[in-house]
């Protein structure tokens, strides 16, 4: 029996509190095991972004908890919090949001040197991801250099780089042409079942969606359906 | 040196940007050297002035002299003691003197004056006194006798050169002094009240004069840097018997000079330190925006797994290299402008010349070229921008990384 990786429980955000308040999520359960690959889907405002946030620690839930790997991270202090981002939680963003004075190579390495890791094996981890991204020619660029499809590539292999045990991406395939966006999506696909990385993503991408082993619908911040599916 | 590298990565993002901050502290630490530079040079060769005609840099005397200015508490010449302070590498002249005061004497007029018997070669060679005479000639051995006075000494004594004067006063041990010596030059000094009341004599004719052979009431002692001053006094009383004699600097001895240095200090710290002041809006704005601009990327990487105070760093050394940038080119700047102005200094013409010259204050401006001129801008701006920094650092330390990303 696989392990859970992603155990949120009776999570909800509402925010506004003592204004307006606007319940963004409310009473989500979610178990995720490890290596799936699931797409939560939901119209916008439906709570796919804060929910996905909220499990990557980067917003704090009204209530509610989170556990990855076993580590309760809804009450880890912000420093340990951050550390614990680094080693176990990939993000990739819908805007790619690389650092744009770095290149391809040294994005991609810069999680590894926020690990400390020896310059020898960041070359090799990093070069080995860009080739598996289909970017080995293009390490020395910079993110202004790259199209959207390829800064997402680095993005992505960003993400990976720290050996993750989930990888968070927020509509990752939005900004991208149907030709980029298949591209990724086979390539997150392939790390998924060679390197067993959990992907959890956002989107309302519907060749996204196919892709999917696991599909968990929001709708007005509550989950409305968690169906399996064969992707295609 | 990954924080480094993206520290100056950054701050190249906006080019312009960064090239208007740093020319604006370029121009402030250009202006803060000079102007520092000037007013130094002004009063180091004020001092010098003063100093190399009265008390040199550093006085030796007995114990108790300075609070008792008597020639019983005069001290006998040690060669010696000569010899130790000429090998110190700071000293670069050792001037003896004794100094009493007396009654002169000249046909009906009688006028109390301080005599200052010294070693003519030596103050020639401090203080080019033989350049000052404006009628006769100077003392050439310290066995001359004959004496040279100060200009408003003669003019109320209503002496002329080669006139013959008579001085009383007290010798050593309540002898009496008496003595007549012709009148050899007649000299005029910066400072008027000198010019009133002294009057040069050899030191050997001097010791004579007051029953007090081989005693000595000052070796004035002439230093290689004037920044030197507190380093010297503690080296030449390390070699001296502390109970036997007192070591004084000028400071000490003419603190009426050094409280007006410090006033007119103040008044030029306060105009750099406006100046600073202005700089720093210009560099916190620059900081602010970097900060602002940037405020969704902060986010990602925080997200990423980057600590805050990491990110505080990297805008602190932001700061910090837009600073120093504008710095080390504007000391450079200072440099070539100092030393220009140190191999040719200010020299004022036509009335100004005249009207310094009757305050007896040369008619020249000097620029200084002390290091610490330097090195206290370099640590100025580089101290602002490490305090410049602190606000934005402390937005990124209350940065949540959901609303810096949604920014």
């Amino acid at each position: 029996m696989a392990k859970t990786i992603i155990d949120a429980h009776n999570l909800s955000k509402t925010y506004n509190k003592k204004i307006v308040p606007v319940k963004a999520v409310q009473n989500v359960h979610i178990h995720i095991e490890e290596g799936e690959f699931v797409a939560l889907v939901g119209p916008s405002g439906s709570g796919k972004s804060t929910l996905l946030n909220m499990i990557g620690g980067l917003d704090e839930p009204t209530s509610g908890t989170v556990i990855i790997d076993g580590v309760e991270i809804t009450k880890l202090p912000e420093n340990k919090l951050i550390d614990f981002r680094l080693h176990n939680i990939g993000f990739v963003f819908q805007s790619f949001n690389l650092i744009p004075v770095l290149t391809a190579k040294e994005n991609v390495g810069f999680v590894l040197q926020l690990q400390k890791m020896s310059k020898e094996e960041r070359e090799k981890r990093v070069l080995d991801l860009l080739h598996q991204v289909g970017l080995e020619d293009k390490i020395n660029s910079r993110p202004g250099e790259l199209s959207g499809g390829q800064q997402q590539r680095v993005a992505v292999a960003r993400a990976l780089a720290s050996i993750p045990k989930i990888v968070l991406a927020d509509e990752p395939t939005a900004n991208l042409d149907s030709k980029s966006a298949g591209n990724l999506l086979d390539i997150m696909a392939k790390l998924n079942k060679e390197e067993k990385i959990t992907f959890l993503f956002s989107t309302h991408d519907v060749r996204v969606i196919k892709k999917a082993r696991r599909v968990i619908t929001l709708v007005d911040g509550k989950v409305d359906s968690d169906v399996q599916q064969i992707p295609k | 040196m990954m924080l480094l590298k993206l520290a100056w990565l950054n701050i190249w993002r906006n080019k312009r940007r960064t090239f208007i901050t740093t020319t604006s502290v370029f121009f402030a630490v250009l202006l803060a050297v000079t102007t520092r530079s000037m007013t130094d040079g002004v009063y180091e060769n004020m001092i010098h002035n003063i100093v190399s005609f009265s008390s040199g840099y550093l006085q030796i005397h007995q114990n108790g002299y300075w609070d008792e200015q008597s020639i019983d508490n005069s001290f006998e010449v040690d060669d010696q003691l000569y010899q130790e302070l000429l090998k110190n590498p700071k000293v670069t002249h050792i001037m003896p003197r004794l100094e009493t005061f007396a009654l002169a004497s000249y046909s009906e007029k009688t006028k109390g004056v301080l005599i200052l018997g010294i070693d003519p070669t030596k103050e020639k060679e401090v203080n080019n006194l033989h350049e000052k005479i404006i009628e006769g000639q100077y003392i050439e051995t310290v066995n001359d006798n004959a004496v040279v006075l100060g200009e408003g000494l003669a003019s109320q004594l209503k002496l002329r050169v080669n006139d013959t004067l008579v001085l009383l006063g007290q010798g050593y041990h309540a002898s009496s002094a008496a003595a007549k010596f012709k009148v050899k030059g007649i000299i005029k000094l910066g400072s008027p009240d000198l010019n009133n009341r002294v009057i040069y004599m050899p030191i050997k004719r001097a010791q004579y004069m007051h029953g007090a052979e081989n005693r000595l009431t000052a070796i004035s002692i002439m230093l290689d840097k004037t920044t030197n001053l507190e380093k010297l006094k503690a080296s030449v009383q390390v070699v001296l018997d502390a109970e036997m004699y007192e070591v004084m600097t000028w400071k000490e001895m003419l603190p009426e000079m050094d409280q007006f240095i410090e006033a007119d200090s103040t008044g030029h710290y306060i105009i750099i330190g406006i100046l600073y002041f202005l700089i720093s809006f210009g560099l916190f704005g620059t900081l602010m925006m970097m900060i602002f601009e940037r405020k969704h990327e902060l986010g990602i990487l925080i997200a990423i797994g980057m600590k805050k105070h990491l990110l505080a760093l990297i805008l602190m050394l932001e700061s910090i290299m837009i600073a120093l940038i504008g710095c080390f080119a504007g000391i450079l700047g200072g440099m070539l402008v100092v030393n220009w102005f140190v191999k040719h200094p200010v020299h004022f013409t036509g009335e100004l010349k005249d009207i310094y010259e009757n305050y007896g204050i040369e008619s020249i401006i000097y620029f200084s070229s002390s290091e610490n001129i330097f090195i206290v801008q370099t640590l100025i701006v580089l101290l602002l921008s490490i305090l410049l920094a602190f606000y934005p650092g402390f937005v990124v330390m209350k940065l949540r990384p959901v609303e810096a990303i949604n920014s």
